[in-house]
C-alpha cells in the first residue's frame, strides 16, 4: 500500500528535512516520493508536525520488579480514569495492554526496558510481549553477580569477561547491559550499607570502578552499539553529584551512559543541605562528549520507585507512601519496590528544577535523553507536560511560581531562558536515541526507514499536542487516530545476537551445576516460549 | 478418540467450543477457575475479560494469603539460589507442601559458598523434625507450648527484641545465638501453613534483624501454577487473582471475586474450570464448561473440552520455585491434546464479536 502523509511540518534533523512537505510510505518503508504513481490513502497532515516515531531509552516497562510494583499496589489503579473500551484488556489498569496504548497515543514506538535481571529473561519477554503496538528492547544487568565478580577477582583474561558479557546479552535476548550500583547489591548482601565508587566488595576484593571499567571495556570490545548504561552508586544522597562527577570522568575517552542523572544532582548547600548541582553536572556533561545521559525528570504527584539498586532502595524505606516495600536479594541484583509521592515541598521542589536544569543547560540534544525514569521520577504518561516545560519558558515560570521559592533559589533554573525548538526535541526523542542503541532503521523518516511515523497537531497547548497525536504510524499501520486507538498489533523485542563462545557455555554449564545444582538450561528459552509471531527483531553489532 | 462432548454426546472441539461460547454469553455471572500454565491462564483472562467472568485459581486459599502479603504489606525476599548458596541459617516457618521437599533437602545436603557462612543450620517453626527430606540436617523446633505458628513467630519476634514474653519459645537461646552469628539467614515460608498474621509477623523479624544484620524469606508458593497464574494475572490486568471483569473493567477484590465463594453462595451461573490435572467435580446449580484431561463427558458438565497437561502433552511456560521465576518446560510425553490455551482461543472465536483473544 502506497499512503502519503500531505502537507504536514516534517521535523527531520538526520535528513536535514525541515519544512512543509510530504512523507510517502510504502508498506512497511518510508520512500522517496514516487513519479507517476497515485497513493492508495491520503493522511491530512496539514497543520500538523510529522516527525519520526519517538524511541524512549529508559523505562520501567515490564519484568519482575515492575510486576512486584503492580502486585504491591493494587490501590494505584483507583486513580486511573475510565477507559476506552476499543481494545482487548484496555480496561486494564497499569497493565502491559494499557501501557502500549498510553505510549503509542503519545507517539512513541520503541521503548526500551533498561533493567532485565537475565536469570528473569524469560518473564521480562512475556511481559514485553503483551505490550501492544510498540516496538521494545531490554538492557541485562550485570555487575552484582558472582560469575562476574569472581572473574575480575580472579583477574580473567578481558576475552573471557567479553564472552560471558555475550552470552548473556545473547541468551536474554537484551539490546545492551546495564551495571546498576556496580557492587553494592554483592555486598549489601554481607551487610554494607553505603557504596561509593572505589569502595570494594567484601569476599571479591574489587572495587566498583573495576567493574564498571571491566563492563565497559567488555560493551566496547564487543561492538555493542549502546554505551555500557550505568547506574551510579550512591542514587539520591545528597553529595551524590561528586560520585556523578567521579563516574564521568571514569570514561575516560571511551562511551558510557549514565541513567537518570537528575537522581545525582544533590548538593549539601542552605540550611538543609539540600541543594542542586545541576548546573555543575551539565558543564561536566557538556565538557565530556563521551558522556550521554538520561534525565529521570520528577514531576509531582504519587507514583513508585522501582530499581535494582537494592541497596538504594532498602535505605528508602522509611519514605515509602503508602507505608508498604517489597525489597528483593535476588541472583544478582534484585530489587527494591518503594512507593513515593513527590510533593511540592521543598525537597521535590529542588529535585523538579534540577532535572529541567539538566535538560536545559546541557547543550547538545544528541547527548541528553528524555525520561523521567519511569515510574521513578514520574509516569511515563507525564511527558507531555514535560514537553511543554522545555519548550516554554512561561510555562516553567508559571510551575514554578506554586513551588517553594527558597528551594528554587538554590538552582539557576529561574535564569535560564531557553526553550526547545521541534528540532530539538526531534533530535531528543528520536534521531539521538536511535543513534544511541543503534537502531538504523529508525528514529529518521529518510527513505528506506522503517514507517514509525508520529503526526502531531500543532496548537497553543503544547502538551496536549504531544498527549494525544494526530497520527501515529507503526511499521506502515495507522495504529492511532486522533488520539484513540485505531489498530491493534504486536510489536518486536529487538535483541543483539552475538554469537556465545562453546568454551564459555561449557564452562557456564559446569558453574551452574556445582553453585545452584541446575542445568545451564534452566536460564535458557526457545522462541517458541513467547507465544507470538517472530517475537524478536535482530540488531547488529559494530563491525 | 473422542476429546470434546456437549453433555455425553462427543462431537468435534469446534463445535464443543461454539456452544461453549454460547452458554458464555447467555451467562448472568460467568466465573472461571483453574490451574494451567502461564500460556492458558493468558488466554483464560483475556476471554473472562471479553465475558465480563470474575476469575480465580482452583483451591486459591493459601495462594490468596500469599497475595495478600504482597498486595498488603511487602516484605523481604530472596531467590533460591541465593538461598542455596548463601543461607548459613534455614528457619521453615510452618510445613511446606510437598513439591518444596526436594528443594529443602538439597539445602540440607549442600553448604554455603557466598558470603563468609561455612555452614547451615536448620531450625523449624511448627513444622515435624523427623520428615525424610531433612534428614540429613538435625532441625531444632522452635515451638510455644500449646501454641500455634503465628504465636509462636509472635513470641519469638518478641524475644529476639528483647521483649517478655508469657511462655518462652523452645531452645530460643541455641536460636538467638545463631542468628547473632549468621551472615544471611532466610526464612523458608509458604501460604499452606501460615495465615496472614503469621506472614505478617514473619516478615516484621525479619524486618528486625535487618536493622542491624541481614536476612531475608524464600517465599516457595502452595500452587507453582497459581503463583505463575498471579504474575501473569498481575500485568495482564494489573491486579493479582480473584479479579473480575462484571462492570467492564478489572477490579480486584480477594472476598468478592473468590470463585468458591461465589459459587457456594449462589452468585455464579456458570462456572468456567480448566485443569489437566485435578478432579474435576460440577457444583450444584451451576452449568459447567470443564476443561480437563479427561477420556469422557465430566458428570454433569454441559461441556467437556479434554486439554493436554501442561509440560507432560505440550510445552509450557510455568512458575518454578527452583529458580524462583518463569521457566520454559519442554514436554514430557508430547500428545496430540489441545492446550487450554488453544481451546480458549477457539471458544473466544465464536463470542458475537468474533474477535481473536489477544493472548
Amino acid at each position: 500500500m502506497l499512503t502519503r502523509i500531505k502537507g504536514g511540518e516534517i521535523v527531520d534533523p538526520v535528513n536535514g528535512r525541515l519544512g512543509k512537505g510530504d512523507l510517502w510510505i510504502e508498506d512497511e518503508t518510508i520512500v522517496e516520493a514516487p513519479t507517476g504513481r497515485r497513493a492508495d490513502r491520503t493522511i491530512d497532515a496539514a497543520g500538523c508536525v510529522v516527525m519520526a516515531g519517538a524511541i524512549d531509552i529508559h523505562s520501567h516497562i515490564g519484568g519482575g520488579n515492575v510486576n512486584t510494583a503492580r502486585l504491591l499496589l493494587p490501590e494505584h489503579h483507583a486513580a486511573h480514569a475510565p477507559r476506552p473500551a476499543e481494545t482487548p484488556l484496555s480496561n486494564a489498569g497499569w497493565s502491559t495492554f494499557q501501557t502500549g496504548c498510553l505510549y503509542a497515543k503519545m507517539g512513541f514506538t520503541t521503548v526500551v526496558e533498561p533493567a532485565m535481571s537475565p536469570g528473569s529473561a524469560l518473564h521480562t519477554h512475556l511481559e514485553l510481549a503483551d505490550i501492544p503496538i510498540i516496538d521494545k528492547a531490554t538492557l541485562a544487568i550485570l555487575g552484582n553477580d558472582d560469575f562476574l565478580l569472581s572473574m575480575i577477582r580472579d583477574k580473567a583474561s578481558s576475552q573471557m569477561i567479553e564472552d560471558y558479557v555475550a552470552w548473556t546479552v545473547s541468551s536474554s535476548r537484551a539490546l545492551g547491559v546495564k551495571v546498576i550500583n556496580a557492587g553494592a547489591a554483592a555486598a549489601f548482601k554481607e551487610n554494607v550499607r553505603t557504596f561509593s565508587l572505589d569502595d570494594v566488595v567484601p569476599s571479591y576484593g574489587v572495587s566498583s570502578r573495576k567493574i564498571v571499567k571491566t563492563l565497559q571495556a567488555a560493551v566496547t570490545k564487543l561492538g555493542i552499539p549502546h554505551p555500557l548504561h550505568v547506574h551510579c552508586n550512591n542514587l539520591g544522597a545528597p553529595g551524590a553529584a561528586d560520585t556523578a562527577a567521579a563516574t564521568i570522568a571514569a570514561a575516560e575517552g571511551v562511551p558510557l551512559h549514565l541513567a537518570h542523572l537528575q537522581f545525582y544532582g544533590y548538593g549539601t548547600e542552605g540550611k538543609r543541605r539540600f541543594s542542586s548541582e545541576g548546573a555543575r553536572l551539565a558543564e561536566l556533561v557538556n565538557s565530556t562528549s563521551e558522556v550521554t545521559i538520561d534525565i529521570g525528570q520528577v514531576m509531582f504527584g504519587q507514583t513508585v520507585t522501582i530499581s535494582s539498586d537494592v541497596m538504594r532502595q532498602f535505605t528508602s524505606r522509611g519514605t515509602a507512601s503508602p507505608k508498604k516495600t517489597v525489597i528483593f536479594d535476588g541472583d544478582g541484583n534484585g530489587g527494591g519496590i518503594v512507593p513515593y509521592r513527590y510533593r511540592d515541598d521543598f525537597y521535590g521542589s529542588v529535585q523538579w528544577a534540577i532535572g529541567l536544569e539538566l535538560f536545559l543547560l546541557i547543550n547538545d540534544p544528541w547527548r541528553v535523553f528524555f525520561t523521567t525514569d519511569h515510574p521513578n521520577g514520574a509516569p511515563f504518561t507525564a511527558y507531555p507536560d514535560l514537553f511543554a516545560l522545555l519548550m516554554s519558558r512561561d510555562a516553567r515560570n508559571a510551575a514554578a511560581a506554586n513551588l517553594s521559592q527558597k528551594a528554587l533559589a538554590l538552582t539557576t533554573l529561574g535564569s535560564i531562558d531557553r526553550e526547545y525548538t521541534f528540532e530539538e526535541i526531534a533530535i531528543m526523542t528520536r534521531a539521538a536515541p536511535a543513534k544511541l542503541l543503534g537502531l538504523k532503521d529508525r528514529g529518521h523518516l529518510g527513505a528506506g526507514a522503517l514507517a514509525d511515523v508520529a503526526v502531531y497537531r500543532k496548537g497553543k497547548d503544547i502538551a496536549q499536542m504531544f498527549r494525544e497525536a494526530a497520527f501515529v504510524i507503526k511499521n506502515g499501520e495507522v495504529v492511532v487516530e486522533d488520539g484513540a486507538i485505531k489498530n491493534y498489533r504486536w510489536g518486536r523485542a529487538l535483541r543483539l545476537n552475538p554469537p556465545p563462545d562453546k568454551a564459555m557455555v561449557r564452562r557456564l554449564e559446569a558453574y551452574h551445576q556445582d553453585r545452584y545444582g541446575l542445568s545451564l538450561d534452566w536460564f535458557d528459552f526457545p522462541d517458541s516460549a513467547i507465544r507470538r509471531d517472530e517475537p524478536f527483531g535482530e540488531v547488529s553489532c559494530n563491525a | 478418540m473422542a476429546v470434546a462432548w456437549i453433555g455425553d454426546r462427543d462431537v468435534p472441539v469446534a463445535q464443543a467450543a461454539k456452544h461453549a461460547a454460547g452458554l458464555l454469553v447467555s451467562s448472568l455471572s460467568p466465573v472461571f477457575s483453574f490451574d494451567t500454565d502461564v500460556h492458558g491462564t493468558r488466554a483464560a483472562i483475556a476471554l473472562a475479560e471479553r465475558v465480563g467472568a470474575a476469575y480465580d485459581h482452583i483451591g486459591g486459599e493459601a495462594l490468596a494469603r500469599e497475595t495478600a502479603l504482597f498486595t498488603d504489606k511487602g516484605g523481604m525476599f530472596t531467590a533460591p539460589g541465593e538461598t542455596r548458596r548463601r543461607a548459613d541459617v534455614v528457619v521453615i516457618a510452618g510445613s511446606l507442601p510437598a513439591h518444596h521437599h526436594e528443594f529443602v533437602a538439597e539445602l540440607a545436603s549442600t553448604a554455603p559458598d557466598l558470603g563468609g557462612g561455612a555452614s547451615r543450620q536448620f531450625f523449624l517453626i511448627g513444622a515435624e523434625t523427623k520428615a525424610p527430606y531433612l534428614s540429613k540436617v538435625k532441625p531444632m523446633r522452635l515451638a510455644v507450648a500449646g501454641a500455634g505458628i503465628d504465636a509462636t513467630l509472635a513470641a519469638l519476634r518478641a524475644q529476639c527484641a528483647g521483649r517478655g514474653v508469657a511462655k518462652p519459645v523452645s531452645n530460643f537461646e541455641r536460636f538467638a545465638k545463631a542468628l547473632a552469628e549468621a551472615k544471611f539467614p532466610v526464612f523458608l515460608f509458604c501460604g499452606q501453613s501460615l495465615d496472614l498474621p503469621g506472614l505478617d509477623m514473619l516478615q516484621g523479624l525479619i524486618a528486625d534483624i535487618n536493622r542491624k544484620s541481614r536476612a531475608s524469606a524464600l517465599h516457595l508458593p502452595a500452587s507453582e501454577s497459581g503463583w505463575g497464574s498471579t504474575l501473569a494475572s498481575t500485568w495482564m490486568t494489573g491486579f493479582p487473582m480473584r479479579t473480575g471483569f462484571a462492570r467492564g473493567m478489572p477490579e480486584f477484590d480477594p472476598w468478592c471475586f473468590d470463585v468458591a465463594r461465589m459459587i457456594a453462595a449462589g452468585e455464579a451461573d456458570l462456572h468456567v474450570l480448566i485443569s489437566a490435572k485435578d478432579r474435576i467435580v460440577a457444583a450444584k446449580g451451576v452449568s459447567l464448561i470443564a476443561l480437563a484431561k479427561s477420556k469422557k463427558p465430566i458428570a454433569g458438565a454441559a461441556v467437556t473440552i479434554s486439554i493436554g497437561e501442561p509440560g507432560i502433552d505440550h510445552d509450557a511456560v510455568a512458575w518454578s520455585s527452583r529458580v524462583g521465576t518463569l521457566a520454559a518446560v519442554k514436554a514430557q510425553a508430547a500428545t496430540d491434546l489441545p492446550d487450554a490455551a488453544t481451546v480458549l482461543r477457539l471458544i473466544a472465536e465464536h463470542l458475537p464479536d468474533g474477535k481473536a483473544l489477544p493472548c
